[in-house]
């Protein structure tokens, strides 16, 4: 979720309803989903978290000013500016003209230009951090966009966007004193570095030039030191944006001229000229509305919100969200609003009605079905037999899932069995550390490196869990599977098999299982010292238990006897509990 | 005057002592034995208790000598002195010369010739005309007197005290105190006391027979006793019932899953069924399917943990993968413009650790009832560094309502009761959320009566997008609880990693806080 920081004055200023306390700030925040992330610091500089990942136009003083003067009745902006399907607005002669050979490597651009009273650091600060904003969260981290400020006076128009040798193009970029090609900018550049993902695998890369051939920029990596380092003083800006989706960067070409304009600046259109065919058009005019009306049925608002609304307070809770909107024949029409491109269904219209309605006015109401409760059948199992293990003396453990091979597997099994153990074990292939990099493929190992740190606690120590495990699984789609188990540990002086084997028997008694024992060879265990357990009627081992081998204790640095076990709760719940056995 | 408390908590060896003992009279362990008729460890006991009390006096400390046997004592007293051997040795096989009487007998040469000259000089032993040992006095019993002595201390060390001035003057020229290997006895010394009793003792006494105790009360009643009835006509000790006890190490479940289990059966009575599944998720059910674009933001790989092998499910069950590819691509049929993106079929077989609860309510969409309540509490994972507020894996708590009906208000009062139901919470307040999956989107934030306000949970009713490629054309409320912060406040703690410790003992300690 993106957070941004604000000048608190300009934030007020902008709002236009006089002083505000910060909490009466907080009060207006849930309208855009804002919330106060720190206040104000001796430099007047607020942070501010906005949660709606899809609404792009409040990451900046004036969006949010926007929203919030809005909703608090203030005046609606109007942005003249904008052309469309229909209207065409000047652009004077500035010019985007696109060349064919963008068209497989980067084909979007859009641009326009704002003028006015020179920027002073407040602006040119919400400027860098829109942009930042608007191509990392909203445009990939600038894949799909990235937006660069120029010193419109110096360029002359056209500007040219094509695509540009490599190696054969060079220029001075920003924070270089020297040319560089372009592939050397990916190189040596930090900026190159950082984003050389994007580009380096194209035939051509990406190059902006005004008509006389001198360089903008290298989108979306770095502007020229030139006509690209825009400073404090300058009136006249060149906006542009290149990407990989139209609409993205038309929409955000939107939000940036919006904020110029309720800034107090002219926003001076720019036409956009294509080799080809794009869904508006061979050429347009920048910024471009293009979002379409969005529809909502009155009768899925009200039965969405649970109110009888009558038409006139659906139009008005939009209005108080900025959104101009006409009610005919039971549905409610919308205007989206320039700066905003998050209207994908009707419940979208839902939700700003709801907002500007306030929450207030709606009245908590129990939903009136009648549904009957229950747990799963294997979280009844296991709470019946965590009883049993309580009542076999046994404190109940809870662990992390997360661990390392050391732990889950070097520390249990001899060298030779590792590659082994390993296979079947669920890694993760982005660990942060290797200490969170296997989901866990026993309790026992858990339950170990609790009593590797437990030396402290008065003997004997027993411990148990019910959890779970994932192991990798073929014949499941994904390969793998989870499995719930219980996992049992005893450290004491006398820990041996006898003790654990009663409380196996005791458990599948009073569970109701009928079971053998088959002598296993597991190397976790001392050898004629572990028993599987074979339920009654079948041969598949549901469980094994004995008493832990010395290498494994060592391996752990436990110096006390330990005896251990591990049932699988699915196994026993598809037995179903039968009675009988040889208890 | 002796309070109530001191006389309960009189042990019986106690009470015997101080009852048996006048005024003046000077009593050790030993003594004790004898007159009591106990055990040693039992007087020492009793001594100990009684001094540490106050109830006695030290009299007197001396120090006792004993002789202990030592090995070579010992191997003496079986096989014979020396020079009882060299006797034996002539008696049996006649005069034989010094070298070979050594021999025979197992003796150093060395000491031999001493052994000799002390034998001659008291004409037991001589020399023959052919330099051979002959026996004198065939009758004599040279080494009587320490014979005897090595006889007396094989059951227990000889007390210095009790032997005559010959003895004493005999085992001197045998004993050591150091060294003790080459001589037939050990000298040790050991320290014996003797003590009175005090006046708080006399006082305590005098209390014990006004009150008619006798240290013969019963204290464990036996089977034994119920058998033979012999309870009968006698007393019962009384003990100190608030004397500190000793520590038991139960078995016990833990706090926090209880907490869990405490909320899942609030959960059950609401009416909610509950839903689990496996940890090992598809990018398709964990994101894809919530209508997440795969260009979100929040499915970075910062954001979740990859599964290395196998990297990929085999396939994604149809007919949800096709219904749900169109509409992130176009909306399909539910009315939406869909993301406008090409939709990547084979990320979305991609394995990843379920990275959000939410994941098991679109999947429980598919077989749910109407109308119908679900929720889960799911161990989640996340690509965090683990502090005190951030776990790699922990538990979320999630769960939908599916009606024909069901609205935005049915879920603020759903909210409103798990706030005050699960929460205790005082005051409810809502405001405008934002979840990629659902719309309209509310977070609940809740005062707590300890905790303050906080966010209690987010909430929603699931875009159409979710619902309709699962088969669900009703709406449905969708909703997620945290409820680690008022789990660490039932426990006392403040670090969710506490939550998960692997530490017994804390563990053991652990308790919920009102």
């Amino acid at each position: 979720m993106p957070k941004i920081e604000v000048y608190r004055d300009a934030l007020i200023e902008l709002i236009g309803s006089g002083p505000l306390t910060d909490e009466q700030l907080e009060n207006i925040f849930p309208c855009a989903k804002a919330e106060l992330d720190e206040a104000a610091d001796e430099t007047g500089i607020m942070k501010v978290e906005l949660n709606d990942t899809n609404r792009p136009d409040l990451w900046s003083t004036a969006g949010l000013a926007r929203q919030l003067r809005i909703y608090q009745g203030g005046e609606h902006p109007s942005y003249p500016f904008f052309s469309d399907a229909t209207t065409t607005k000047e652009s004077a002669g500035r010019k985007i003209v696109v060349d064919p050979s963008v068209r497989e490597i980067r084909p979007w651009v859009v641009g326009f230009v704002m003028t006015g009273a020179p920027v002073n650091e407040a602006v040119l600060k919400d400027l860098i951090q829109t942009q930042e904003k608007l191509t990392w969260n909203y445009g990939r981290k600038r894949k799909s966009i990235a937006m660069g400020l120029y010193r419109s006076d110096l360029i002359t128009y056209p500007v040219h966007y094509r695509g540009a040798d490599p190696g054969e193009t060079r220029f001075v970029p920003l924070q270089m004193e020297q040319e560089l090609s372009l592939r050397e900018i990916l190189r040596d550049h930090p900026k190159g570095q950082e984003y050389a993902h994007i580009v380096e695998d194209l035939p051509l890369f990406p190059l902006l030039e005004d008509d006389t051939g001198e360089i903008l920029s290298f989108p979306p990596v770095i502007n020229s030191a030139h006509l690209g380092a825009v400073q404090e003083g300058d009136s006249s800006l060149f906006v542009e944006l290149t990407g990989t989706d139209l609409d993205s960067l038309l929409h955000a070409a939107s939000i940036v001229a919006c904020d110029a304009a309720d800034l107090g600046y002219t926003v001076e259109p720019v036409e956009v000229e294509y080799p080809w065919e794009t869904p508006w058009g061979r050429s347009f005019t920048v910024p471009y509305y293009f979002q379409a009306p969005q529809r909502a049925g009155i009768a899925q608002i009200t039965a969405l919100l649970g109110v009888d609304f009558q038409d006139d307070e659906i139009l008005r809770a939009l209005e108080r969200m900025g959104i101009e909107a006409a009610a005919a024949d039971g549905t409610v029409e919308i205007r989206v609003p320039p700066y905003r491109n998050d209207f994908l269904h009707p419940v979208d219209v839902v939700e700003d009605v709801m907002i500007g309605c306030g929450m207030d006015y709606f009245a908590p109401q129990m939903p009136r079905d009648f549904t009957m409760g229950r747990l799963t059948p294997l979280e009844e199992y296991s709470r019946r037999l965590k009883t049993l293990l309580v009542g076999l003396g046994f404190q109940e453990m809870v662990f992390n899932y997360l661990g390392s091979g050391k732990d889950y597997i070097e520390k249990l099994y001899p060298r030779d069995e590792w590659d082994q153990a390993y296979a079947r074990t669920v890694q993760v292939d982005n660990p942060m550390s290797e200490n969170y990099a296997f989901v866990r493929p026993s309790v026992i190992a858990s339950l170990l490196q609790a009593e590797s740190v437990s030396a402290n606690a008065v003997y004997p120590h027993n411990v148990f869990e019910v959890g779970k495990v994932a192991e990798q699984y073929e014949p499941d789609p994904t390969g793998t599977r989870t499995l719930t188990n219980l996992g049992f540990l005893t450290a004491d002086r006398g820990a041996g098999f006898n003790l654990v084997n009663s409380r196996v028997s005791a458990i599948l008694y009073y569970m109701g299982h009928g079971y053998s024992l088959r002598e296993c060879r597991d190397s976790r265990f001392i050898p004629g010292r572990a028993a599987e357990i074979l339920l009654q009627g079948t041969d598949r081992a549901v469980g094994v238990f004995g008493e832990l081998h010395p290498r494994v204790l060592d391996a752990w640095g436990i110096q006390m006897p330990c005896t251990a076990g591990e049932i699988n709760l699915e196994g026993l719940l598809d037995h179903g509990g039968k009675n009988g056995g040889s208890v | 005057m002796v309070s109530d408390a001191t006389l309960k908590n009189l042990h019986p060896l106690e009470v015997k002592t101080l009852l048996f003992y006048e005024d003046g009279a000077t009593f050790d362990a030993p003594r004790m034995q004898v007159d009591l008729g106990l055990v040693l460890g039992q007087c020492n006991q009793a001594l100990s208790w009684l001094e540490a009390k106050g109830f006695l006096r030290e009299s007197q400390r001396r120090t006792d000598i004993f002789y202990e046997r030592t090995d070579l004592g010992t191997e003496y007293a079986e096989k014979g002195t020396p020079v009882e051997r060299m006797v034996r040795v002539l008696a049996e096989q006649g005069p034989l010369t010094l070298p070979d009487l050594a021999a025979a007998a197992g003796v150093e040469n060395r000491d031999a010739g001493s052994s000799y000259g002390q034998l001659s000089k008291a004409g037991i032993l001589a020399m023959d005309g052919e330099k051979r040992v002959r026996l004198e006095d065939p009758a004599a019993e040279p080494d009587r007197a320490i014979r005897q002595l090595l006889d007396r201390a094989a059951q227990a060390p000889l007390e210095h005290s009790q032997l005559s001035a010959d003895e004493q003057k005999e085992i001197a020229r045998h004993a050591r105190k150091r060294g003790a290997a080459t001589a037939m006895f050990k000298i040790i010394e050991r320290e014996s006391v003797s003590y009175e009793l005090s006046e708080t003792g006399t006082g305590v006494r005098t209390a014990l027979r006004e009150r008619g105790i006798t240290g013969e009360e019963i204290g464990q009643v036996t089977p034994e006793m119920l058998r033979d009835g012999s309870w009968q006509g006698k007393t019962f000790r009384e003990y100190g019932v608030d004397a500190p006890t000793s520590r038991l190490l139960p078995g016990r479940r833990n706090p926090y899953a209880e907490y869990l289990d405490s909320v899942k059966d609030k959960l059950v009575s609401l009416g909610f069924s509950e839903f689990d599944g496996p940890v090992v998720e598809t990018e398709f059910w964990n994101s894809d399917a919530l209508f997440m674009p795969q260009f979100h933001s929040a499915r970075d790989i910062h954001d979740v943990y990859y599964v290395k092998t196998p990297r990929h499910a085999r396939e994604i069950e149809e007919p949800y993968l096709s219904r749900v590819a169109e509409i992130h691509e176009k909306g399909g049929d539910t009315g939406s413009r869909g993301w406008g993106y090409h939709f990547d079929r084979d990320f979305t077989r991609r394995l990843i650790l379920r990275s959000q609860g939410t994941v098991m309510s679109a999947k429980s969409l598919r077989d749910a009832e109407i109308p119908g309540k679900y929720f889960g509490i799911l161990r989640c994972f996340r690509y965090d560094q683990v502090d005190a507020t951030h776990l790699s894996d922990f538990y979320q708590t999630e769960g939908i309502v599916l009606g024909e009906d069901v609205n935005l208000r049915n879920l603020l009062g759903l909210l409103k009761m798990f706030a005050e139901e699960l929460a205790g919470a005082t005051e409810v307040r809502y405001v405008p959320g934002y979840f990629p999956f659902t719309e309209p989107s509310v977070e609940v934030h809740i005062k707590h009566p300890r905790l303050g306000w906080f966010e209690l949970g987010g909430a929603g009713i699931f875009r159409p997008e979710v619902t309709k490629p699962m088969g669900v054309e009703v709406p449905v409320l969708a909703w997620g609880l945290g409820i680690d912060r008022m789990a660490l406040m039932h426990l006392g703690l403040n670090d969710l990693r506490e939550l998960f410790s692997s530490d017994i003992e804390n563990v053991r300690l652990r308790r919920r806080q009102g």
